[in-house]
């Protein structure tokens, strides 16, 4: 059997998306002035200094899928809902990743948000576009570790009908706290505020694309579209 | 000789104490599930745990840790056991499983959730769930607290110890390669901070192995004389497959390399098992234990930075009321923001260390104290010197403070050495000490000097380390006693020369009552540096101060190569964004300024309209049209976030300057009304709330901001105290929704006659009157909107 450790990756984020950042930010086709660009230029490089991209995760095989729950082998953790579900369908097994950029992006907001509202704003977004960079790290590692394997997409608590409150027990099964830092308060966020946990789905057999929409896209809660009606994917 | 006393013993012996290896990884071996709760192993499967502890006792250990890592209510909530029952259990597996000689130490690893700032758990909740675990650890001989990535959670728990229990308490943290934890806290920072607070032996544990601890104990044995711990990992873990890649034989060779720094206590932790523990004892047995001896230092620090006083440092002046109209506004009105403010203009200014004095009669200083001190914390790396004349408020202070920090001040009476030195004691930070007395301030080098000898004695007595104090031999203006100026800066000379005390002198009142105050201040701190002064309190946004002290180190050679200079000074200037030609015309200037972002432009064109324009004109004329205007193209997409806030930011530099042009002149700024704003209780999503904030203040309303994670009641007790018409509630996450629910309900209940606004990405207008809430505001632009309907 194996042992849980403190086992970590790390992944160098050298450059924000700034397309990403910018949707991100609601300007959907919009391009901003110059003043905006040369801004976020500031910012990004006040960022990059603070992130401090981490990883980790483990590989359960998947006991059973059924009565809208899954069961993992040799893990107390169940997760329920019909999405999980489907969305390990077939799958043998599944891979359970967590991802930071760290303490220091918590800082660095809560110093702008005194200093300059802008920059905060500004600094907030490209925060979420890092640590989708390191997630995307994250799986490039999962991809090499099991080439033989089809990959489903991630897949979040708090999406579809996950509960989001299994993020406790979810640090706890990865060691999250341990290895990279990562916990939940009562109310599920995660610490620090720019960090993700995913279930990735591992199939001996190619894996139907599903369309993924806003219930299942980790900005859902805070999408600046979203909360005018809107959706990223229509402009 | 009791339990305590052999613990003290095996401390003071030349020799090794030899800790346990790994226990969670030996549990899971013994079949342990991911996610199962390793502490039910007391209750289920005693025998099991019982049998990994004969195992380590037989292989040498003298010291076993009980199965109690976890145990604290927070994460056993759970499993429906008590802390007690699992920890008296554990303790009592641990004693039947070994002999007599072996001691039992009640394991505290951290309670499972992030501390404030970065997370929602507080400090004093956090000591909670370690005092409940000393508590039904009594029986145990010693208390080992451990795997701590956050230092403010180490200081919780070793206080706890401290105050519930008697028992010696071993302190180990867990660092990256870096030298540094996951929360930031360096190696200095745990030593000088644990080593006050009175942890007997302290140290690392977890995470790497033998080999990359080198580095990390060869950094703590310069920090610390206490006895060194060292417990690591069976080397780094393959990341995939989970295995470690040292064998005991290399386990214990690497081991052997900590003994030249110093390592007093030591053991394994995760993948260690008992051969790892008998190769370790049978190679260190082969060695003589060599104690670490390390040069005293005086330093202070905040978790992350250490500031070493061995060369000047800028004590930045700026958080104190005295004198100040805006500042003492800012304190009736709990602004915390604007303080925060001046400790982010002094931190890129210059200064090294932050004073921080909160005191105004009108206001709770204690409560306020606590609160500055937990908002630093939060936004700057400089280690903080706490000032106030009050014990309690100074106590409060060093409680909550994450760090070693600094006291200001005793003095030479009697009552304040018998009351101020036993909390400086306690809480191990570096105290100033004023040469004053019941007499006053005396005239005479001479007088000073003595008073300052008698207050060295006083905290050394008290067990107060020499380099711990430090002396303030008390500026006088020259303007009222130019023929004492001298005696002072003799008495600092004195005070550093023959009691080789570090000196602190507070700068700024020389000129008082003087016409060009600066040129006195800069020529009085050369004087007083050249004299031996450590910690001039100054004003550290005064560029010629800042630039004294840095030309001093510069002269005197402390900044060898002159790096810090040219890094102040040297950095080529990169030529600002060409500005857009302004418009003629002065108030179409500062609406410009405004829709095109530019902030200190927009400040500057507002303290050119004040000579002339009326200020409430410049609001309702300029600035207010303006605003609707960004709002406007705001609401219709044409510009988006990032802009908006940016024109709602020269709005507020232009309203910082109308409002102390206003204060200056005694008129009170109109204020259109108040309102209580507040992210719920649970969530840490401030961002939003923030910008309602910005957008609010721009238009006229006093913002009583409460922050984020806001108790239920905390919010009714603002919205009574201060008479509010509109309490603003912010949640993101479905999951605080709850919280929104139950903070609109305890105002309902307590009769609150306010209306509720509510706003956050998840919510919906439905929601929001399903919870009771007043009105929904779907932005920062419709909270406004809101506001203005309900005081106009």
């Amino acid at each position: 059997m194996k042992a849980m450790h403190d086992n970590f990756f790390t992944a160098d984020i050298t450059r924000i998306d700034r397309a990403e950042a910018l949707r991100y930010l609601a300007y959907g086709g919009s391009s901003p002035d110059e003043r905006i660009l040369s801004f976020m230029d500031k910012c990004e490089k006040k960022l990059l200094k603070a992130v401090k991209g981490k990883f980790t995760f483990r590989c359960f095989d998947i006991s059973d899928i059924s009565d809208n729950r899954v069961i993992l082998e040799n893990c107390s953790l169940i997760m329920t809902g019909k999405d999980i579900c489907s969305h390990l369908e077939g799958c043998a097994k599944a891979v359970l990743m967590c991802a930071t950029i760290g303490n220091d992006v918590d800082r660095l907001l809560r110093e702008e948000q005194v200093s300059d509202m802008a920059a905060a704003v500004i600094t907030d977004a490209m925060a979420s576009c890092a640590v989708e960079k390191v997630c995307d790290a994250a799986e490039d590692t999962i991809r090499n570790e099991y080439p033989n394997m089809f990959m489903t997409w991630r897949f979040s608590a708090g999406y579809g009908d996950l509960p989001i409150d299994i993020q406790k027990q979810f640090l706890e099964v990865t060691n999250a706290g341990r290895a990279i830092g990562l916990f939940a308060n009562e109310s599920s966020i995660l610490i620090p505020r720019k960090s993700v946990t995913a279930v990735i789905g591992l199939s001996d057999m190619p894996i139907e694309k599903k369309r993924r929409g806003c219930a299942v896209c980790n900005l859902r809660e805070s999408c600046l579209f979203r909360k005018k009606g809107r959706r990223c994917t229509d402009e | 000789m009791n339990k305590k006393e052999r613990f003290y013993k095996l401390l003071n012996d030349n020799k090794f104490v030899f800790l346990d290896g790994g226990l969670g990884t030996m549990l899971q071996k013994s079949g342990l599930k991911t996610g199962e709760v390793p502490e039910l192993m007391n209750l289920e499967h005693p025998e099991i745990v019982a049998g990994i502890h004969k195992a380590y006792a037989k292989a040498g250990s003298q010291i076993i840790y009980a199965n109690t890592f976890g145990a604290n209510s927070y994460k056993m909530a759970e499993t429906g056991k008590t802390v007690e029952e699992l920890i008296s259990a554990a303790i009592r597996i641990a004693k039947g499983a070994v002999g007599e000689d072996v001691l039992i130490a009640l394991d505290i690893g951290p309670v499972g959730q992030l501390l404030e700032p970065t997370g929602t758990l507080k400090f004093e909740e956090a000591y909670d769930y370690f005092k409940e675990e000393i508590l039904a650890g009594k029986d145990a001989d010693l208390i080992a607290i451990e795997t701590m990535t956050d230092l403010y959670e180490m200081k919780a728990a070793l206080l706890a110890a401290k105050e519930n229990s008697d028992l010696p308490v071993v302190c180990t943290m867990t660092f990256e390669q870096n030298l540094r934890t996951f929360t930031g806290c360096s190696v200095g920072a745990m030593a000088l901070t644990l080593e006050g607070l009175g942890a007997d032996a302290i140290g690392v544990n977890c995470s790497l192995g033998p080999r990359e601890f080198e580095p990390i104990i060869e950094e703590l044995a310069k920090w610390t004389k206490l006895p060194i711990v060292a417990k690591p990992n069976a080397g780094l873990p393959n990341p995939v497959t989970n295995e470690y890649d040292v064998t005991p034989e290399e386990f214990a060779e690497s081991a052997a390399n900590l003994v030249k720094h110093g390592i007093k206590l030591t053991g394994g932790c995760c993948g260690t098992d008992p051969d790892y523990i008998r190769a370790l004892i049978a190679r260190l047995s082969k060695m003589e234990y060599v104690p670490n001896t390390p040069k005293s230092v005086t330093a202070v620090c905040s978790a992350e930075r250490v500031v070493v006083i061995d060369q000047p440092r800028i004590i930045g002046e700026r958080i104190n009321p005295t004198g100040k109209k805006l500042f003492k506004e800012a304190l009736r009105k709990g602004d915390i923001d604007y303080i925060m403010g001046q400790a982010i203009e002094q931190s890129h200014a210059g200064a090294e260390i932050l004073d921080v004095n909160v005191g105004l009669p009108e206001i709770d200083e204690k409560a306020m104290m606590v609160r500055t001190v937990k908002a630093l914390q939060g936004i700057t790396d400089l280690p903080l010197q706490i000032d106030s004349t009050i014990p309690e408020v100074l106590e409060a202070a060093l409680r909550v403070y994450n760090g070693k920090p600094i006291v200001n001040s005793v003095n030479g009476e009697s009552g304040s050495l018998k009351k101020i030195l036993p909390i400086v004691k306690k809480y191990g930070a570096a105290v100033v000490g004023l040469t004053l007395d019941e007499d006053g301030i005396p005239k005479t080098t001479e007088k000073r000097f003595e008073i300052a000898e008698r207050i060295m004695n006083s905290a050394i007595e008290m067990g107060i380390p020499r380099e711990d104090i430090f002396i303030d031999c008390l500026t006088l203006t020259a303007s009222a006693e130019q023929e004492n100026v001298m005696k002072t800066v003799e008495a600092v000379h004195r005070v550093k020369t023959e009691l080789g005390l570090k000196t602190v002198l507070g700068v700024s009142n020389i000129s008082f009552g003087l016409p060009n105050r600066e040129l006195i201040n800069c020529n009085f701190l050369q004087m007083c540096l050249v004299n031996g002064l450590d910690l001039p309190i100054m004003n550290p946004n005064v560029a010629s101060m800042t630039g004294a002290v840095r030309a001093y180190r510069l002269l005197t050679n402390i900044d060898v190569n002159s790096v810090d200079f040219i890094k102040a000074y040297g950095a080529e200037k990169t030529p600002p964004t060409p500005l857009p030609k302004l418009p003629e015309g002065a108030n179409h200037d500062l609406m410009y300024a405004v829709s095109n972002g530019l902030k200190s432009e927009g400040a500057k064109i507002t303290e050119e309209l004040l000579e002339t324009t009326d200020s409430m004109q410049i609001v309702d004329d300029i600035l207010i049209p303006a605003l609707d205007k960004i709002g406007d193209d705001f609401e219709k997409g044409k510009i988006f976030l990032p802009q908006l806030i940016m024109s709602a930011g020269v709005a507020q530099a232009a309203f910082e300057v109308i409002r102390s042009h206003m204060v200056k002149n005694n008129s009170a700024p109109v204020v259109k009304g108040k309102v209580v704003l507040a992210t719920v209780k649970g969530d840490i999503h401030d961002i939003g709330k923030n910008i309602v904030k910005v957008l609010l203040e721009n238009y006229g309303y006093e913002v009583i901001d409460l922050g984020r994670d806001v108790d239920y009641q905390a919010v009714v007790d603002a919205a009574i105290e201060h008479k509010v018409k509109l309490v603003g509630l912010s949640a993101l996450m479905t999951t605080t929704l709850g919280s929104m629910e139950k903070t609109i309900q305890l105002l309902r209940e307590n009769r609150v006659d306010c209306k509720v606004v509510v706003g956050g990405a998840v919510l919906t207008p439905e929601y929001a009157e399903s919870i009771g809430a007043d009105f929904y505001a779907k932005d920062a632009k419709e909270t406004v909107d809101v506001a203005k309907r309900i005081y106009g």
